[in-house]
Order: structure tokens, then C-alpha cells, then sequence
């Protein structure tokens, strides 16, 4: 009774809340940075989608800050949540029905180039990178439902992980070789003509980038919660962990890297 | 439109409000999809897709199965 | 004409969604829940269709296509979920 008492009493105070900052807050006309991307954004950067520009070029900085956080996440969860031995489980409970399967095998790819459609596309229609790589792992993830024991590349999803993030930070250090800032968007690509796909200057690359890192990230970090220790011992996020289990080699190898991190 | 607005604004309050006083916890992992449905409703006619976009290709698939991997994982689910 | 058969599918959609929320705060077990939110975002996508032919903004099509394509892996992973344990 009290908590319902507490809940109602919390739902009427953010709801007058939001009634006071309704009255107060919002504007009624664009402020000069508002007003500067509107009026100039399509000029200067020449992408369809005006979002996009303010994301990946006026705020640019912002988003290589996301892409790291996103990474430092990723990286602590499959940490914490990996199995440290692997359970047994039989070869009937592993894999899905027959329809599970055949429509899995059928999915996978349409779902793959709609995700790759968003983030190749982030600069002319709604989306980009994030959601891009949102849905590619979505199709990792309906791989993985359909046969839990597949062994996913966990080799080439962790270089394209790390040489996505590293091609970000090369494509910023053009911008500011040729253009004297990071992550310009003058003169490093050319600008191209306004709805074409081959336009916006050095947008379509980096969110390009980012949605391949989000979508290795994010399947690497489903597969490894779902399968266990086994599969993220050959990620590079658990190789100290491997160390700790045993094995003379993986010591070694822990001991040249600096040891248990 | 704008009673259509009003009608999931009203759904998305009365669904939150039940996520956290239902006991099951998968129960509340179902209603949290529910309200990442509606919000990204939303955030459609408030002329924000790309924010929509983002709601709904995290919260269609993999806020759920992140949160019930969780639940196995930590027994919360008795 | 067009536009009058478009709001009556609207006015459809939005008591299919009314209805599967009435589901989904009643319904006594989990499954019962996880049925009432396929159900929701099954509707979603042809509401969301109607709406953008209505108002003529593309917009909409985007997040309805999105989650046609991906709203089945939650359903699906519920079930797995509630059978074997994910």
C-alpha cells in the first residue's frame, strides 16, 4: 500500500515538473547555433540528412567520445559476464527447431544488408552508424539463437573492431593534415553533388566505420554472454582470465603482455 | 492525430507505472519492450527519426535479450 | 475517400494496440505478456504504414521497417527463454 502511495506521489511530482518546465522552458525561436546549422548545414556539409551533419561533423568530437564509451562498456561487460567453465550442454538442447533454423539460414543475410543499407546510407535517409550496427547484430544474434554451439569468427570480429576504431581516428588526423582541424569535412573528400551517395565529403566513411564497429562490438558481446569462456578465450577481451584458468602457454603469453590486467 | 498521441502517451504511463509493481521480473523485461515501442512512437511525431530509428533497433531485440541473458545468468528469475 | 479508409485503419490499429495492452497488464502468466507484445508490434507496422500515407511524410516508413525485420528475434528469444532457458 505504501509503495503504491510513493509511486502515485512520484508519478503527480514529475508530472508537475514537467508542467512547470513546459511553461518556462521551451523555447519559441532558434537560438544562433540552432540557427547556424539550419541556415548553413546544408551548404557547408551537404549531406541530406541534417542530423547527421551536426552528429558526425559539428559535433564530431562528441561522437568519438560515444564510440569510446561504447567500447569501454562492451569491453567491462563481456569481462564480468563471461562463463568460467563451460557447462555441458547436449547437441539436442542447442539447436532450435526446424523453422528456427531454415528461417535463420533464409534471414541472416536480408537482415545483414539492411543494417549495412542503414549505415552506408546514415547521410540521405534516418539512421546511421549506431542503428546500423544495431541491426547487424541483431543478425548475429538470430544466428546464434538458431545454433547456440556455432563458432562465430571471433578473430576477424575483434581486428574489424579495433581497425574500425583506428580508421575513425586516421580519418580525423586527415581532417586536421588537410584541413587544420579534427574531423574536418573540407577538402579531405570532395563534397559531391546534394542526395547522391557519394557525397557529404568524409560523413558516409565515418559512419561507415562506426556501424562496423558497433555491430562487431555488439555481436562479440552477445555471443560471449550467451556461450561462455571457451569462445572468449580466443577474444581479446579475456586473455587474462584465460591465464588464470591453466595452460603453460596462455601464462606465457600473459606474462609478455604485462600480466593480469 | 493528436488523440492517437494522447492515447499512447496515456498506454506508455499506465504500462511504466505497472513495470515496476509486477512481481515477475521477465514480466517487467516484457513491459520495458512495450514502453521502447511506444516512446518510439514518439519520438516520430515529435519529428525526431533518427532518435526512433535508434529506439527501435536497441530496444526490438537487444535490450530483451541482454536483460533475460541477465536474468539466467543471476537466478533472479524464481 | 483515400483519406477516410486510411483513418478508419488508424482508428483500427489503435484498438488492436488498446486491446493487446489490456493483455499485457492482465494476462496472469509471462507468456501471456510476451504474446500481447508480439501482437503490439506486429500492429505496429501497418499503423505506422497508414500513418505515413496519411500525413505523406516518409519518415514513418523507416522505424516500421525496422521493426517488421526485427521484431520477431524478441518474440523468438522469450521462447527460448521460457522453454529451455536462453
Amino acid at each position: 500500500m505504501t509503495r503504491k502511495v510513493v509511486t502515485l506521489i512520484a508519478l503527480v511530482a514529475v508530472a508537475g515538473l514537467f508542467l512547470v518546465l513546459l511553461r518556462l522552458g521551451t523555447p519559441n525561436e532558434l537560438g544562433t547555433v540552432s540557427r547556424h546549422y539550419v541556415e548553413r548545414g546544408i551548404a557547408e556539409n551537404r549531406a541530406a540528412n541534417l542530423v547527421t551533419s551536426v552528429v558526425v561533423n559539428y559535433r564530431g568530437l562528441d561522437t568519438l567520445g560515444e564510440v569510446t564509451v561504447l567500447f569501454l562498456s562492451v569491453t567491462g561487460a563481456a569481462f564480468v559476464l563471461r562463463r568460467r567453465e563451460r557447462k555441458p550442454v547436449d547437441a539436442r538442447a542447442s539447436r532450435a527447431s526446424e523453422i528456427v533454423q531454415t528461417g535463420a539460414r533464409l534471414l541472416v543475410a536480408p537482415i545483414m544488408l539492411f543494417g549495412v543499407y542503414i549505415f552506408v546510407h546514415g547521410h540521405l535517409t534516418p539512421g546511421g552508424g549506431f542503428q546500423g550496427g544495431a541491426v547487424v547484430a541483431s543478425g548475429v544474434l538470430l544466428l546464434l539463437l538458431a545454433d547456440r554451439e556455432r563458432e562465430l569468427p571471433h578473430g576477424l570480429m575483434a581486428w574489424l573492431e579495433s581497425l574500425s576504431g583506428f580508421a575513425f581516428i586516421v580519418a580525423g588526423l586527415a581532417g586536421l593534415w588537410v584541413a587544420g582541424s579534427f574531423l574536418a569535412n573540407r577538402g579531405v573528400l570532395p563534397l559531391g553533388e546534394w542526395n547522391r551517395l557519394l557525397s557529404a565529403g568524409i560523413i558516409p566513411v565515418i559512419y561507415t566505420l562506426i556501424g562496423l564497429k558497433v555491430g562487431s562490438e555488439l555481436a562479440a558481446l552477445l555471443d560471449v554472454m550467451m556461450r561462455g569462456e571457451a569462445v572468449a578465450a580466443g577474444h581479446g577481451a579475456a586473455r587474462s582470465g584465460g591465464g588464470r584458468r591453466g595452460g603453460r602457454t596462455r601464462g606465457g603469453k600473459n606474462r609478455k603482455k604485462g600480466g593480469r590486467r | 492525430m493528436i488523440w492517437l498521441d494522447a492515447l499512447v502517451c496515456l498506454l506508455m504511463i499506465v504500462v511504466a507505472v505497472t513495470a515496476t509493481a509486477v512481481k515477475n521480473l521477465v514480466s517487467a523485461v516484457i513491459m520495458v519492450g512495450v514502453v521502447s515501442l511506444l516512446v518510439s512512437y514518439l519520438f516520430l511525431r515529435m519529428g525526431a527519426p533518427d532518435v526512433a530509428m535508434t529506439e527501435a533497433a536497441i530496444g526490438a531485440a537487444l535490450t530483451t535479450v541482454i536483460f533475460l541473458i541477465a536474468l539466467r545468468r543471476t537466478g533472479e528469475d524464481r | 475517400m483515400a483519406d477516410t479508409i486510411l483513418l478508419i485503419a488508424l482508428v483500427l490499429a489503435a484498438g488492436a494496440v488498446l486491446l493487446a495492452v489490456l493483455r499485457l497488464l492482465r494476462g496472469p502468466t509471462a507468456a501471456d505478456r510476451a504474446v500481447a507484445l508480439d501482437v503490439m508490434t506486429l500492429v505496429f507496422v501497418p499503423g505506422m504504414v497508414a500513418l505515413a500515407v496519411f500525413s505523406g511524410r516518409k519518415i514513418y516508413l523507416d522505424v516500421a521497417l525496422v521493426y517488421g525485420v526485427l521484431s520477431f528475434l524478441g518474440v523468438m528469444s522469450l521462447a527460448r527463454y521460457f522453454d529451455r532457458g536462453i
